[in-house]
Parts: C-alpha cells; sequence; structure tokens
C-alpha cells in the first residue's frame, strides 16, 4: 500500500532501454564494488581451508580464545578451536542457508504479487487475505513451530524465517504491479498480442527487479539474525557446526576477554550484507 | 495501562534531559538470579521464596548442611521409625497476622503431598495435627524424613493462602520479609516482617530480579543495579575483581555434571566401556576451559564436604586414550576404515542430549564430543528441552543425556541416591543399571540410626557407583555471587537454600 | 469520506475475526504436531528441570486430562474463545488474560519507545540524505545502516549498557519498574529499526526532493526549510509510517533477544517460555493477542495516512 502512487513515466521509459540491452549493461562502480567483495569473502572460504590444515571442529581447551597467532591467524574461540576454520565454514553454510531462505521467500512472494496485482479481483483479495493473516500471526510462532517440529535442522529454521518473510515480498510486487499492468506500455505489448511471459519479462521484472534485490539483500541479513536470536533463547543450537548467527551466539559471552573473537562472524556478515547491497545497486522505496 | 503511559512518559521526559537518575541509591537490597519466578505455588516456585527468606520450613539448615530447628522446635521418631512427630514452634505469625498452628502446618503439607515432588520419597501414611504438633506416619521406615522437610515444596503456608480447590492465591507465609509485589515470572519486592518470630533482620526491603542471562547479572553488579548476583561466569568473574565496589564470593556446591548411560545400549552394557568413556574425557580441560574452575575436575561424584558419600584419597582424574582403546577393544570395538570404532558391522554412534538451562551443558557436550571423537566414536549433540531427559528414560529412546544433578537437593543425599540409583534406575540416574549391593546398603541406610554404621553403608554405596559407573561424573559446580561491598555478613548457602538475606547489614 | 472510513473499518473487522479463527486453529493444529511428551514438558517448565519425572508427568496427564481427543479439545477451545474466556495457562495456573495483561502492556511500553526513538533518530537523518542523494552524509547513513543491520541486537544492547550504564553510570544496566529502566531496551531495538526507516525515509526524500513541484517551489524563493516543511515531510511520512506500522509487529514479537537481555517481562518472552512448555493456552492467547493487535494497528495507520494524504480518500 506504500507504492501504491504512480511513479509516473519517465523512469520506465529510461528503464525500457535499459531492459533492451540489459545483457551487456555496464556494471556500475557500486557494483564492481559488490562484486569484488562478494568474490572475497568466497575465496576467503572457499580458498583458505585448502591451503590450511585446520577442521573447525578440532579442539584445544587447554589454548582457549587464543590471540592471533601463526598456527591460528584468527585466534581460537571458547573450545579451542581455530577461528579462521571455523569462520570460513560459517560462511560456506550461511550463505548457502541464507541464499535458499531469500530464495524460498522470494519466489513465491514475487509469483503471488506479480498474480495478485496483474489479475486483480478476487485472485487479489485472496491472495492479500493469506498474506495479512501470516502476517498477523506472530512470525516468532511460525519459527518456533517448525523448530520444534524437526529439532536440530537448519533448514527448518530458515524455511520458517522464509515462511515470515515472503509477505513483504508479496507486498511490495503487488503494489508495483497493480501500477505497471495498467501503464501503456503493458497495455499495447498486450494489444499487439505478446505473451504473458514476454511481458513479465520486457515491462514488469525491469521495475521490480531493484525493489526484489534490495529486499532480498535485506533478507539475507534478516534470516542469519534471526537464526542468532533464536539461539540466544537455546533455539537451534547444533553444536559443532559453525554458523555465523550461532557462532555470535555462542561467542557472545566472551564478549570482554575476546573481542576480536565475537566480532569476527560479525564483521563477516556486514561483508556479505554490503557486497549484497552494493550488487543490489538501487534500493527499493 | 495509565502506569505505563505514566512510565513512558518519566522515561521520554529523563531521556530528554539525559539526567542521571540515581536507581540504587536506598537501603534495598536487590538480587538477581537466573532462576524465574513460575507460579505463586511453593511446590513450583518455593526456591525463590525459600532463598528470599518469605517462606520456611519445619527443619532448616545451617552453612554445613546440618539440619537444625525452623518452625519445629524438635522431632522425635518411634523406635520403628514408623511414626514421627514434628513440634511446632509457638508464638509464629503469618504475614497477615494470623497465629500459626499444627492444624496449618498439616494442612499446608497435606497439600504438598498431594504433589509430585520429594514428599513422596518417604512412604507417607499420613500428616495430621496432634496438639502442638504434627505426627507423620509411614509405611515404611525413612531415616532421612526431617531432611526432606527442608525442602521448598514443604514451606508452610496460611490457610487463608488456597482457595477452595487447593490452589495459592495469595502466599501468606512466616519468613522474615513479606512480599509487597509479586509479578511473576521476574521480579518480587518484600519488606522487612515486624512480627517475625526470631531475631529482627537488619535489612528493611529485598527485591529480586529474575534475569537469565549471566552478561546482564554481571553488567547489573558492575554498576550497582544489583546489591547481590548469583551464578556469574568465569569472564564476568575476572572483571568483578577488579571493581572496587563489590566483593566476590565463590563456594562448592554439591551439584555434580553427569553423563547418564542407557546401560541397554550395546555400546554401554560393560563396566569396560563405561569406563573407557570416562577415561577418554578430558576433565582438567573442561575445568580449566569451560568452567574456568580448576578444581572442577570431578574424579567421583559427589563432591568434598558431603561426609563419607566423597570417597577420600582417590587420584585426580587422568585421561588416557590408550587405555581406553585397549578397555574397548577387549568388549570388540575395533576401528572401522572411517576410524569409527565398529562391532559386529555396527558403528558406535549414540546420540548425547542435552539440555540449555544451564547454559554451559551445551559447551560441555561440545567439548565430549570431541573428546570421544578421537576414541572413535561418533556422537551426535541433541541440545533439547530437560524434559527429554526423563521422558527418553521413560521410553527406553535415550542413548545417553548430559545433566547437572543436584545431590544436595534436600541436605542428606541419601534421598536423591535413593531415587536415582534404585531397582528401577531414576529419572535423572541409571537407566537400566542396578546393583544389589548397592540397593541392600540403600535399604539398610533408609532405617539405620547408628552413625558409624551409616557412614560404613554411605561409603559402600559410594564405592559401587564409582566402580560401576552407571553415570559418568565429569564437572562440579562452584557458586559465585558478587555483592556490593557495603553489604556485611554475606555467606553462600552451599545447598541454595537461603540467600540469608536476614543476616546482612549495611556497613557505614 | 465518512462512507471510506465505515467501509475500511467494516473490512478491517471482518480481517480480525478471520485472523482470530485462522491464528487459533493453526496454532491448535501445530502444537498437536509438536514431537515430544507433552506432560514432561509441562511438568519441566512447572516444577524446574530438577523435579521432572515420570510421577510429575503422570500428575500432570491426570490434572489436565491430555488424554483427550484432540477434535474435542478444538471445539473446547473455541467455545470457550467465543465466550471470551482464554482459558488458564497450564505452566504458572493464573489466568491467561491476567498474564498478558502484564506483559503486552510492558512489551507495548518497549514498541512504542523505540518506535519514538526510531522516527527521532530515523527520519532527520533520512531527510539529509535525501536532500543530497550520494552526498557523504548519504553514503555514511548507508553503512551504518548495513552496519547496525549487521549486528546481533544483543549487541547492541550490551554496548549500550556498557556505555550508559557501566562506565557513565546514568542508566539502570536491567530490569523493570521504574521508568528509566526502559530507556536502554527501547535504545538497543530503536538503533536496528532507526538504519532501516532512515533508508525508508531518504528514499521517499529523494524522490520529493526530484520532483517538479519542489523544485518549482525553491525557484519561487522560499527557502530549503520553508520547501521541506511545506511540500517535503507530508509527502515523506506516508510510506515511512506504512513501513513502520509493519515493523511495529515485528517489534512486539521479535524482542525476545532484548528482553531476555534486558531481564524485561515481554510478551516475545512469554511466548517462547509457552512453546517450550507446551502451555497450549498461553500460545494461543499470545498469538490471537498479537494477530489482533496487528489488525488494529493497520486501521489506525490506515487512518493516519488517509489524514496525512487526502489524495487517498477519494479512491
Amino acid at each position: 500500500m506504500m507504492a501504491s502512487r504512480s511513479p509516473g513515466l519517465a523512469p520506465s521509459v529510461a528503464r525500457f532501454r535499459w531492459a533492451s540491452s540489459h545483457t551487456r549493461r555496464r556494471l556500475s562502480h557500486a557494483q564492481r564494488w559488490g562484486i569484488s567483495l562478494l568474490a572475497a569473502l568466497l575465496v576467503f572460504a572457499w580458498v583458505v581451508p585448502l591451503f590450511l590444515d585446520a577442521d573447525p571442529t578440532r579442539q584445544d581447551l587447554m589454548s582457549t580464545l587464543a590471540a592471533p597467532s601463526l598456527q591460528h591467524p584468527l585466534g581460537t574461540d571458547h573450545l579451542g578451536r581455530s577461528m579462521l576454520a571455523r569462520v570460513a565454514a560459517a560462511i560456506r553454510l550461511s550463505l548457502g542457508l541464507a541464499l535458499l531462505s531469500v530464495v524460498t521467500a522470494a519466489l513465491p512472494g514475487l509469483l503471488a504479487g506479480v498474480t495478485a496485482g496483474w489479475r486483480g479481483g478476487w485472485c487479489d483479495r485472496l491472495l492479500s487475505t493469506v498474506a495479512d493473516c501470516v502476517l498477523a500471526l506472530p512470525g516468532l510462532l511460525l519459527v518456533l513451530m517448525l523448530a520444534a517440529i524437526a529439532p536440530g535442522n537448519f533448514w527448518t529454521l530458515y524455511i520458517g524465517i522464509a515462511l515470515v518473510l515472503w509477505v513483504e515480498y508479496f507486498r511490495v510486487v503487488r503494489s508495483a504491479t497493480r501500477i505497471l499492468a495498467q501503464s501503456p506500455q503493458v497495455e499495447s505489448s498486450r494489444l499487439l498480442g505478446f505473451g504473458r511471459w514476454y511481458i513479465f519479462r520486457r515491462h514488469l521484472w525491469p521495475e521490480l527487479a531493484p525493489q526484489v534485490t534490495t529486499l532480498a539483500a535485506f533478507g539475507a541479513a534478516t534470516s542469519i539474525l534471526a537464526v542468532s536470536s533464536l539461539g540466544f533463547v537455546s533455539i537451534g543450537l547444533k553444536p559443532p557446526t559453525a554458523e555465523l548467527g550461532l557462532m555470535m551466539t555462542e561467542l557472545f559471552p566472551y564478549y570482554q576477554e575476546a573481542p576480536w573473537v565475537l566480532a569476527q562472524p560479525v564483521l563477516a556478515l556486514f561483508f556479505m550484507v554490503l557486497s549484497f547491497h552494493l550488487l543490489a545497486g538501487k534500493e527499493p522505496q | 495501562m495509565t502506569n505505563h503511559w505514566r512510565n513512558l512518559a518519566m522515561a521520554a521526559l529523563g531521556g530528554a534531559l539525559l539526567f542521571p537518575i540515581n536507581v540504587h541509591a536506598d537501603d534495598r537490597v536487590d538480587v538477581v538470579a537466573p532462576w524465574e519466578i513460575n507460579s505463586l505455588d511453593p511446590v513450583q516456585a518455593g526456591h525463590v521464596y525459600g532463598r528470599m527468606q518469605i517462606a520456611e520450613t519445619l527443619v532448616d539448615t545451617d552453612l554445613q548442611g546440618n539440619l537444625v530447628p525452623g518452625l519445629a522446635t524438635d522431632w522425635q521418631s518411634s523406635d520403628d521409625g514408623l511414626s514421627w512427630r514434628f513440634n511446632v514452634r509457638p508464638e509464629v505469625r503469618f504475614h497477615d497476622g494470623s497465629r500459626m498452628t499444627a492444624e496449618s502446618v498439616a494442612q499446608s503439607l497435606n497439600r504438598t503431598l498431594a504433589n509430585p515432588g520429594v514428599l513422596s520419597q518417604a512412604d507417607i501414611d499420613s500428616i495430621e495435627a496432634d496438639g502442638d504438633a504434627i505426627r507423620i506416619m509411614l509405611n515404611a521406615p525413612y531415616s532421612a524424613l526431617p531432611a526432606l522437610l527442608t525442602h521448598y515444596s514443604t514451606q508452610i503456608l496460611a490457610p487463608a493462602s488456597y482457595t477452595e480447590d487447593g490452589k495459592v492465591q495469595e502466599l501468606i507465609a512466616t519468613g522474615p520479609f513479606r512480599i509487597v509485589s509479586l509479578n511473576t515470572p521476574q521480579r518480587l519486592e518484600a519488606e522487612r516482617f515486624d512480627e517475625y518470630w526470631g531475631e529482627a533482620p537488619a535489612i528493611t526491603a529485598t527485591s529480586y530480579l529474575a534475569a537469565p542471562r549471566g552478561e546482564t547479572r554481571a553488567l547489573m553488579a558492575q554498576s550497582g543495579d544489583a546489591d547481590i548476583a548469583f551464578t556469574l561466569d568465569a569472564a564476568s568473574q575476572a572483571r568483578l575483581r577488579m571493581t572496587p565496589s563489590v566483593a566476590l564470593h565463590a563456594e562448592p556446591i554439591p551439584r555434580t555434571v553427569t553423563v547418564k548411560l542407557n546401560a541397554a545400549r550395546e555400546a554401554f552394557d560393560s563396566v569396560e566401556e563405561r569406563r573407557a568413556l570416562s577415561l577418554a574425557i578430558d576433565r582438567q580441560g573442561i575445568a580449566r576451559g569451560v568452567m574456568r574452575v580448576e578444581d572442577a575436575a570431578a574424579n567421583q561424584l559427589m563432591p568434598a564436604g558431603m561426609g563419607a558419600w566423597h570417597l577420600e584419597g582417590l587420584a585426580a582424574p587422568e585421561k588416557n586414550l590408550e587405555k581406553a582403546r585397549r578397555l574397548l577393544e577387549s568388549q570388540g570395538w575395533t576401528p572401522g576404515e572411517d576410524g569409527i570404532l565398529q562391532q559386529d558391522g555396527q558403528p558406535f554412534s549414540v546420540t548425547l542430549t542435552t539440555f540449555a538451562d544451564r547454559p554451559e551443558l551445551p559447551v560441555i557436550a561440545t567439548a565430549l564430543q570431541d573428546q570421544w571423537r578421537q576414541l572413535g566414536i561418533d556422537v551426535a549433540v541433541n541440545v533439547g528441552n530437560s524434559s527429554e531427559i526423563p521422558s527418553s528414560h521413560n521410553d527406553g529412546s535415550l542413548d545417553m543425556g548430559l545433566l547437572a544433578r543436584n545431590f544436595g537437593l534436600v541436605p542428606d543425599p541419601l534421598a536423591i541416591v535413593r531415587q536415582d540409583f534404585g531397582p528401577q534406575g531414576g529419572d535423572w540416574g541409571a537407566m537400566n543399571w542396578s546393583s544389589d549391593a548397592l540397593n541392600s546398603a540403600v535399604g539398610e541406610l533408609i532405617s539405620a540410626t547408628d552413625e558409624g554404621r551409616k557412614a560404613a553403608l554411605e561409603k559402600q554405596t559410594a564405592e559401587i557407583l564409582h566402580e560401576q559407573m552407571p553415570v559418568i561424573p565429569v564437572a562440579w559446580y562452584v557458586q559465585t555471587a558478587s555483592v556490593n561491598a557495603r553489604l556485611g555478613g554475606f555467606a553462600i548457602d552451599p545447598f541454595e537454600r537461603s540467600y540469608r538475606l536476614s543476616d546482612l547489614h549495611w556497613e557505614e | 469520506m465518512n462512507r471510506v472510513i465505515s467501509t475500511l473499518l467494516l473490512q478491517r473487522l471482518v480481517q480480525a475475526g478471520l485472523v482470530a479463527w485462522v491464528v487459533g486453529t493453526l496454532t491448535f493444529i501445530l502444537t498437536r504436531a509438536l514431537p515430544g511428551d507433552m506432560a514432561f514438558r509441562i511438568a519441566a517448565g512447572r516444577y524446574g528441570y530438577e523435579q521432572v519425572n515420570a510421577e510429575a508427568a503422570a500428575a500432570v496427564q491426570a490434572e489436565l486430562g491430555l488424554d483427550q481427543s484432540p477434535l474435542i479439545a478444538y471445539f473446547h477451545w473455541l467455545s470457550d474463545l467465543l465466550s471470551l474466556d482464554l482459558g488458564h495457562s497450564l505452566v504458572s495456573g493464573e489466568s491467561v488474560v491476567s498474564e498478558l495483561a502484564h506483559q503486552l502492556g510492558h512489551s507495548l511500553d518497549l514498541a512504542l519507545m523505540a518506535m519514538l526513538l526510531a522516527l527521532v533518530i530515523g527520519v532527520p537523518v533520512g531527510i539529509l540524505s535525501g536532500l543530497r542523494p550520494n552526498g557523504w552524509v548519504d553514503r555514511l547513513a548507508l553503512v551504518s545502516a548495513v552496519a547496525l543491520r549487521s549486528l546481533p541486537p544483543f549487541v547492541i544492547g550490551l554496548l549500550l549498557i556498557m556505555l550508559f550504564a557501566v562506565q557513565l553510570g546514568w542508566l539502570p544496566a536491567a530490569g523493570h519498574g521504574g521508568g528509566s529502566h526502559l530507556w536502554l531496551p527501547a535504545m538497543a531495538l530503536a538503533l536496528g529499526l532507526a538504519a532501516v526507516s532512515a533508508r525508508v525515509t531518504r528514499h521517499g526524500m529523494a524522490r520529493v526532493a526530484g520532483s517538479p513541484y519542489y523544485a518549482f517551489s525553491r525557484t519561487r524563493g522560499l527557502s530549503e526549510g520553508q520547501t521541506l516543511a511545506r511540500h517535503g515531510l507530508r509527502n515523506v511520512a506516508v510510506p515511512v509510517i506504512a513501513y513502520l506500522s509493519v515493523q511495529l509487529v515485528y517489534l512486539v514479537e521479535g524482542v525476545v533477544v532484548i528482553e531476555s537481555l534486558f531481564a524485561w517481562p515481554g510478551i516475545g518472552h512469554a511466548l517462547v517460555h509457552a512453546v517450550v512448555a507446551r502451555d497450549v493456552p498461553m500460545i494461543q492467547g499470545t498469538a490471537l493477542v498479537m494477530g489482533l493487535l496487528f489488525v488494529t494497528l493497520n486501521t489506525l495507520v490506515d487512518l493516519v495516512s488517509l489524514y496525512i494524504d487526502p489524495r487517498r480518500r477519494l479512491s
């Protein structure tokens, strides 16, 4: 309901040109930064373990919370495990799970949003009612319940979080689609007999993409932080797995003794989210 | 609701002016501890009411765990041990001003008896008032009955506390402090009760706050928001030691981290296997790295200070992987290709169930997982709800459970030992394991009166538990508290029954 | 105008009824689907972990009649709901309504205060960034927003306690009861919220600032401040309010971490405990109240938007 005012035609026209050459579009300055940052994270997560012989679960209780050294370049955690190996493992896992969560939220949200906005009528009313009910249902409750049904499984946590987050996409996409569907371009394409897929690709997606991608960038952070919040109330713990959100929770008690250890998963998440934001480029309204 | 708006407005005002609001410059003793007040009913939340000295029991304990008179002045049992008489203290008033009578005591205890709890340990036939005393009739002798009557679930409340159907509607008890306001599940405020039967406390007002996070409690102690903060993690202790406005106290308590084993499992059905598991544990590492107390490494079930239950002269616990491997090999466990031990093609794969009510348990579980993996055992850790251990004990699905057991729940460990290691095992103790020798020793202890004989039997029982290892002891607990340096007279009760607030005084 | 409002209210009323039914039924199905022995769970919630054993579980089972058929239990719940009876907590034995009244009050205090602070911090930052898109304020604001959104709330809360309670001694570290206790937890929540509302404001502002009428107003000789007050704020307000209204609900429920760090007796905390202890009446009561709260808030936001943005009254 917040994006229901007409954004004017000018941007659509501009993007029309953009869309026709989108295959060989030049990346913006910010997006190049985003790519480099993400690439650096990926290299760190996948390449470092190849050169470093460290097991993210191997403990050494005699050297817990050790400062960075040659043997452990990022220090050790509260059980004496190599932080370098753990952060790398955690990025691999969390990145995958966050993407899973984002995709499971964005896809249904996008599909339902476009359908509701385009078709209107009872279809719109039905989907909007479902969305309102989901919003009204405490998200925490859904996640807690799913976590309780299959305890100790990360994917249920992330799916539960996705079940809550899809509504955001739905709302944004629906209101944008409603306006776009009545625009002259879509109208003329329809009259010219172009199929739905073509109209979606040509007119809707370029307009929706920046909004959806930014929601996704924030969504990735939201889902990882949600896991760490749940860990804080002792839900979803699954030792000895390294996962960014849970690492923050596990290392929190040592904030005073070893702040650099707590800072590592936080920084990893920061860079991850920042790279997504830069990649997403334009933010939604 | 109006109250909330006022609070909001006040906060906005306070914040807007960034006015230094000094909230703790009063004489009230503010206590912060991890445990929530989940009900008005002492059967459920009496631990808080007992510790805050709001409610009292017939029998009390001193700091060494000896039984001393509480609301009962003295007690005797008949020669056959089946009939007990507790003389009720005269001139005791409840917080509403009414007199405590033998009838009100009997009513309160009968209500406790109707609820699940430690009182069912003794096979009680009836509890009745008999003049100025109450008479408890047993179906079988139970020498530890006075110890059971120290438990918080047996706190005495006034008859006016109960509704007609026996629910607690108001907490009217006899302690030196009485409740002013109670907001379950987190906050309680109390004031001195002027008609208290005993010595009047020097402290005029107290408060209790349940703060689930250790970090919060430590920060509240450091900032002066809490005068007494219980259960501090090691990192916070180091910091608080540097803070001049607080004094740090630590005291070993009879609580032990143990691993409960399902002895019906192929992997745990022999003493050799259980010993091997025990030998693979790096207790010093867990004590130093996780509990952060050097003395926490447990070489047996009960810590020192538990009389004959603690075996003197045992060596410090050692980690010996070689010996552990040999023991397992003697039981037919040989390494498979993936390094995991096998027996008849079956891998040594088990699930360790634990819970996070005590935040160190999942961490210890993670440490054990790695240490047993070095032995070739594949352990999955399941961090769930505390009820999963007793419930999977009862349906037989438990492999192993990591838990913290309080042997001082009542001052005589016999009550817990009997509950945990009886012929049927116990929800929090042995599983599918029993020992005839232990059963006969415990059976004799339950009616023994001679102190020398009791000590011998206790030692014998402790030795069986140590040899047979139906549960594996891992670490002992040390209770910690940080106390405002201006408060005098503080001591930690190792049995965690009372915070001893009535002994405190403000120093000028 | 009046007709628009009355249709809106009627729609919302129907929605409220629907939400109540869906929320209740879904929680009912979900709680029945949860694994684990319910009697043991409830006993653990009641007596604490050390007292829970087969005996306690059996007593709970007998007292609560847990072996009742699910369908009968469901219709019991439904008819109780119609007579506005939410039942009693299985753990504390107190009535669900009185427990919720206490907790919801505290949660609302916290949420409203956090919202207020988020507006006070987020909106000015957003307007400054939006007036000069891609200027240094804008870039700094983006990086801070990302940073605040990457910090778990407990770390933000911790930093605030260390600064304001331990170092400066201005505010109490944790607990509740006095007005000053509200300040730090509200701030911890507000910072994360302000991060995003600043971005929403920024985009609204950038759009308004780039619009022809805004430029016209400037060329007419009005100062920047006057233009902003006359044309900017009102246009920016609508999306910000709409965004925050959704966030308010997240806040009410999403504060579990802050509640447990600051020992604040809120509804998130209550919900986690209820789910853990399988306290079905409490779960249903909490979910119901939160659902209805959402509908009420949405209605209020619609009314406020109608007031601010007259164009909407026509549609």
